[in-house]
């Protein structure tokens, strides 16, 4: 060292103040991490430790069963069978647009569409709920599930988790009274669940029928069970003790349904039914419970819940018999002569008729300029009440809507409920029109005319029942003046069969009709079933005395050429009903068959509702004699059920011929 | 040129400061041990080994008098500059970026020993351009030192390593201003502060109705915006450029007062977070220490910055002094922009913490560093 330089002679106590404010402004720096240090850990200290326990708590979803839905006598109808779907839970699913998404396609066979529709969902899942599994494909084959499995590794986030699915064991039969089930949309997921439901994205809510009506009780209420996980989503199992108590909450399965059906009934009445389209309604007339209903076309719950295609969702929206439509409460038609018991019951209550009361039929009625044709040209000659009920003459009825007019008829259709719900809730339900003199002054351009009441006294004009409306006034009739309300569901049950909820007969009204009335409309109908004559005669049983009448409903107006039915096209042709009830003396069940663009009453709807009743007394002897023991077992469809729908015919079990073509040239 | 320590330096031994460091040290290794739990080797063991290794570099500077380093200093700054240049072409690849020469099992990052080299010559550079009545520097007089920063602060910056980089541009700053520059200069320096705080107001965090009148947003891209807005709210995007910051900020903050316990962190044993035992190392220590130990942790650092800084303000030349502020400097930022990331209050920046952090060169440069600082107090009253 030679001399040491200035800086050598001034030590660095020189820049003493330089020193303190560098120390200050350090120990500022520091007390900056402090205070940030203070919020998170103090002030902010207790959100964060939820969000720290939100991170590796993963809810695991303990799915309900769904309640089944059984027959009355426990045979299986609904339940749920394991499918195996596909799930992504977003969070856990890295790479998910680039790499797994394209990859989990390629297994699983998506098109463009496909892949980019779920794109969409699990980018906005991400958003709304990342931790929550969404599903992205259900029902997978063997193939697809071996496949994904062995390739779990380069899935990230995606799960194959085995999921109840709902099935339909009766197929297209009752399919309008089960319903069918699909996806909860987002309006409904927050409705329901702010309503203490515990819905998911991606579940299925019951959509029609029973399903629907029923969903609160069917539905069950889920548990959870909680699990840690890592930041890669994997279960860790040595800090489940972090989880606390409630790391299991067991789930509530939902409620057993028991129906009024009874399969073997229904099985017959299915068999029976000739038509492509129609109703076949069985009711009990003492309790309005009903036993069987058919309403055909139908469709197939299993597809439409959740794996239906949309070219198959199309055709199903194109076919022109509107499969639908349930024909039972949700489309209405000209009663035709069915009605005219109520026309009759109306006649009598003013006592301008009685059932002696003798009108005579030169094969029409002639009011004013026009004349309106009984359906037998050359005429029945003198008639009563009876008679003219069992040959279903109309020029009796028209005389007596010429008298009365159309006000008392509609009041007498009105209090036996027609024009108004049946109340029966589980099925979409129209009300029919019963139409009357204010109803024509409304709607009729020019008003009321005599006319109107003609056509209505007969069951054409603006009549338009149900046929479930039309059940429940032969049942009142039956059971001697007891509009019921009818209904579908006996009981509901829990797992052990114990009983939830029973449901009673419940009566809308009674309807005062004289004894003598109705046991004069009864006579009518026992004659027109039991003897010669009678429009439904040859469906005459021997052991049971059945009590109904006929129907015939014209569709288009007539021409002046009377055309065989075969000779019209399908949409044309009349509409054949049979209503009746049996036994006559003691009443237990009512049938309505109504066989749309059928034919006549008597050749296309009554065999049905023969068959019917032949097999409900059957039944009820062999019951009494070995009283069925409740078989909880699954129900299994007869080899012929019901024809697939391409296959029936449109009438009398011929083949269908191409529907809007007039097939008169083949016969 | 001396290689042995007399009698008359030990009663100048900073035992105050050696304490703090090596207790810092050892609570490193002690949350090491919990951090790395969730990996498949402790790596605790090896970082008590970088500890061991760093008390003998320490002891190695210390051999050597400051004043050799102060005429090693050009030497070592352009052995630096070249070594940084090497690895242009041999250097090790990894996240994209050049840090390493791989030397057998070794890997130095010459970069972390760049940060030293810089501030040696600073040093040098300001104990030998001193006039004693003329104190404050004016741009003139900056040309040197800046020179001096600049260029391995843009090869570090090409490397990209922006952390490292970031660090020598702060230490190297914090000495400008400690080396007195002149009033202008500094109102310079706040206003650029000041306006880019009002940009990123302007930009980012005012309530503005989009499309805002934005000032800078608009000439970056996207990536680039979305740092800044991934920063200022890292929530709004967890599992992309947020996730790192949301997930440490979760960590720290679920510490509460008192920590979950040791080993016992969630976000720590379920990896929740990232780099846990590098660069976010200090999330644990908060996950699960708690706050209270947090700030006896910030004590320790602080003790060990103003001790260093005593060091310097006691120190025998200018040269002892600039080195000494240096090497505090650099150790402060280093823990202010680490801490500050991880709780949220700076962006994130691959930045060690130092002492705790896993990792040897860090560990071994820290130690390097605080071997000067023992050496400076030393040989304060040697001539």
């Amino acid at each position: 060292m030679t001399h040491p330089t200035l800086g050598e002679t001034t030590p660095g106590r020189d820049l003493k103040r330089r020193f303190v404010w560098l120390g200050l402004a350090m120990v500022a720096g520091l007390m900056a991490l402090v205070v940030q240090l203070y919020r998170l850990q103090i002030t902010q200290g207790e959100e964060y430790a939820a969000k720290s326990v939100a991170n590796f708590v993963k809810h695991v979803r303990l799915r309900a069963d769904r309640g089944l839905i059984k027959d009355r006598n426990g045979a299986i109808l609904v339940d749920s069978r394991p499918s195996f779907d596909a799930f992504i839970t977003p969070a856990f699913c890295t790479n998910c647009y680039d790499e797994v998404l394209p990859r989990l396609g390629a297994l699983l066979g998506w098109d463009e569409e496909q892949l980019g529709k779920v794109t969409d969902q699990v980018r906005a899942a991400r958003r709304s709920a990342p931790f929550h599994m969404l599903p992205v494909q259900i029902d997978l084959t063997r193939d697809q599930y071996d496949q994904l499995n062995a390739r779990r590794d380069i899935l990230d986030g995606v799960e194959v988790v085995p999921v109840p699915h709902r099935n339909y064991r009766t197929g297209s039969v009752l399919s309008h009274v089960l319903g069918y089930m699909n996806e909860i949309t987002s309006e409904e997921l927050s409705r329901l669940n702010a309503e203490g439901g515990s819905y998911a994205l991606g579940d299925y809510i019951g959509r029609r029928g029973l399903e629907r009506s029923f969903e609160s009780r069917l539905h069950g209420k889920d548990g959870v069970r909680k699990e840690v996980v890592n930041a890669r989503g994997r279960v860790i199992e040595e800090f489940s003790d972090k989880l606390g108590e409630d790391a299991v909450v067991p789930s509530r399965p939902g409620k057993n349904l028991v129906l009024s059906i009874d399969m073997r009934l229904q099985e017959e009445a299915e068999r029976a039914f000739p038509g492509a389209a129609g109703a076949v309604v069985v009711v009990d007339v003492k309790t309005g419970f009903i036993r069987a209903l058919v309403s055909r076309p139908g469709f197939d719950p299993n597809l439409l819940t959740g794996r239906i295609t949309s070219s198959q969702m199309a055709a199903l929206m194109k076919n022109p018999l509107l499969p639908m439509v349930n024909r039972v409460t949700g489309n209405h038609f000209s009663p035709g002569s069915t009605f005219k018991i109520i026309t009759a019951l109306a006649a009598y209550k003013t006592g301008l008729y009685r059932p002696e009361t003798v009108v005579n039929c030169p094969g029409g009625y002639r009011l004013g300029s026009r004349t309106w044709r009984c359906h037998r040209e050359s005429g029945h000659g003198p008639v009563n009440g009876k008679t003219a009920m069992q040959y279903s003459c109309d020029t009796w009825f028209y005389k007596v809507a010429d008298v009365i007019g159309l006000d008392p008829i509609a009041e007498m259709g009105k209090a036996l409920g027609l024009g108004q719900s049946t109340g029966i809730e589980v099925m979409n339900e129209v009300p029919g029109i019963m139409p009357s003199t204010a109803y024509h002054d409304r709607l009729s351009p020019g008003g009321y005319t005599k006319g109107m009441a003609l056509n209505s006294a007969i069951g054409q004009g603006d009549d338009n029942v149900t046929p479930l409306q039309l059940a429940m006034v032969y049942a009142a009739i039956a059971n001697g003046g007891t509009l019921l309300k009818p209904q579908l569901v006996e009981r509901i049950e829990g797992l052990a069969g114990e009983v939830s909820e029973r449901f009673e007969p419940r009566v809308v009204r009674k309807v005062e009709i004289p004894p003598e009335h109705l046991a004069a409309v009864k006579a009518s109908l026992v004659a027109v079933v039991n003897e010669p004559g009678g429009t439904a005669f040859r469906q005459r049983l021997p052991d049971v005395v059945v009590a109904g009448k006929t129907g015939t409903a014209q569709v288009a107006r007539l021409g002046s050429v009377r055309l065989k039915t075969h000779q019209m096209d399908y949409f044309q042709r009349d509409h054949a009903w049979f209503a009746g009830f049996a036994p006559a003396e003691e009443p237990e069940i009512a049938v309505i068959v109504l066989n749309e663009h059928g034919g006549h009453g008597g050749a296309d709807a009554a065999p049905t509702a023969k068959a019917v009743f032949q097999k409900y007394f059957e039944l009820k002897k062999e019951d009494e004699a070995r009283p069925p023991s409740r078989q909880e077992t699954p129900y299994v469809p007869p080899e012929d059920a019901v024809p697939a729908s391409n296959d029936v015919a449109l009438t009398r079990g011929r083949r269908a011929p191409a529907v809007g073509r007039n097939d008169a040239a083949t016969h | 040129m001396q290689l042995r320590i007399e009698r008359r330096m030990v009663s100048h031994v900073p035992w105050g400061l050696i304490f703090c460091v090596l207790a810092v040290a050892g609570l490193g290794i002690y949350n090491l041990a919990s951090a790395s739990r969730a990996q498949s080797n402790p790596v605790w063991t090896s970082q008590a080994g970088y500890v061991g290794v760093g008390v003998v570099a320490a002891l190695m500077v210390c051999l050597v008098d400051y004043r050799v380093l102060h005429r090693m200093a050009l030497p070592l700054y352009v052995l630096n500059i070249l070594a940084l240049i090497a690895l242009r072409f041999v250097g090790h690849k990894a996240k994209g970026a050049e840090s390493w020469f791989v030397l057998g099992p070794l890997r130095v990052q010459p970069a972390e020993f760049m940060k030293i080299g810089v501030l040696l010559m600073l040093a040098k550079i300001y104990h030998d351009d001193f006039r004693p009545n003329d104190d404050s520097h004016g741009l003139k007089r900056l040309w040197k030192p800046v020179l001096v920063v600049m260029v391995p602060f843009a090869l570090v910056l090409a490397q990209p390593d922006l952390g490292t980089a970031l660090m020598i541009f702060l230490s190297s700053l914090t000495v400008l201003l400690f080396g007195k520059v002149r009033w202008y200069l500094v109102a310079t320096l706040v206003a650029g502060i000041l306006a880019g705080a009002i940009v990123i107001w302007n930009d980012y965090v005012r309530e503005a109705p989009e499309p805002r009148t934005t000032i800078v947003r608009h000439m970056l891209k996207a990536h680039q915006s979305k740092r800044i807005s991934g920063w200022l709210d890292p929530e709004a995007d967890l599992r992309g450029s947020g996730y790192h910051a949301a997930q440490s900020k979760i960590a720290v903050g679920s510490g509460g007062l008192s920590g979950k316990g040791w080993k016992e962190g969630t976000q720590t044993g379920l990896s929740f977070l990232p780099e846990q035992h590098t660069d976010f190392v200090f999330s644990v220590w908060a996950e699960e220490q708690g706050f209270v130990l947090c700030v006896v942790l910030l004590v320790l650092y602080g003790l060990v910055f103003t001790l260093g800084l005593g060091v310097g303000f006691n120190a025998r030349d200018r040269f002892g002094a600039f080195v000494a502020v240096g090497v505090v400097a650099m150790l402060f930022w280093q823990v202010f922009e680490n801490i500050g990331m991880v709780i949220g209050l700076l962006p994130v920046t691959g930045i060690t913490l130092p002492l705790l952090s896993y990792g040897g060169s860090s560990m071994v440069s820290v130690m390097a560093s605080v071997g000067l600082l023992v050496n400076i107090s030393m040989r304060r009253h040697m001539f």
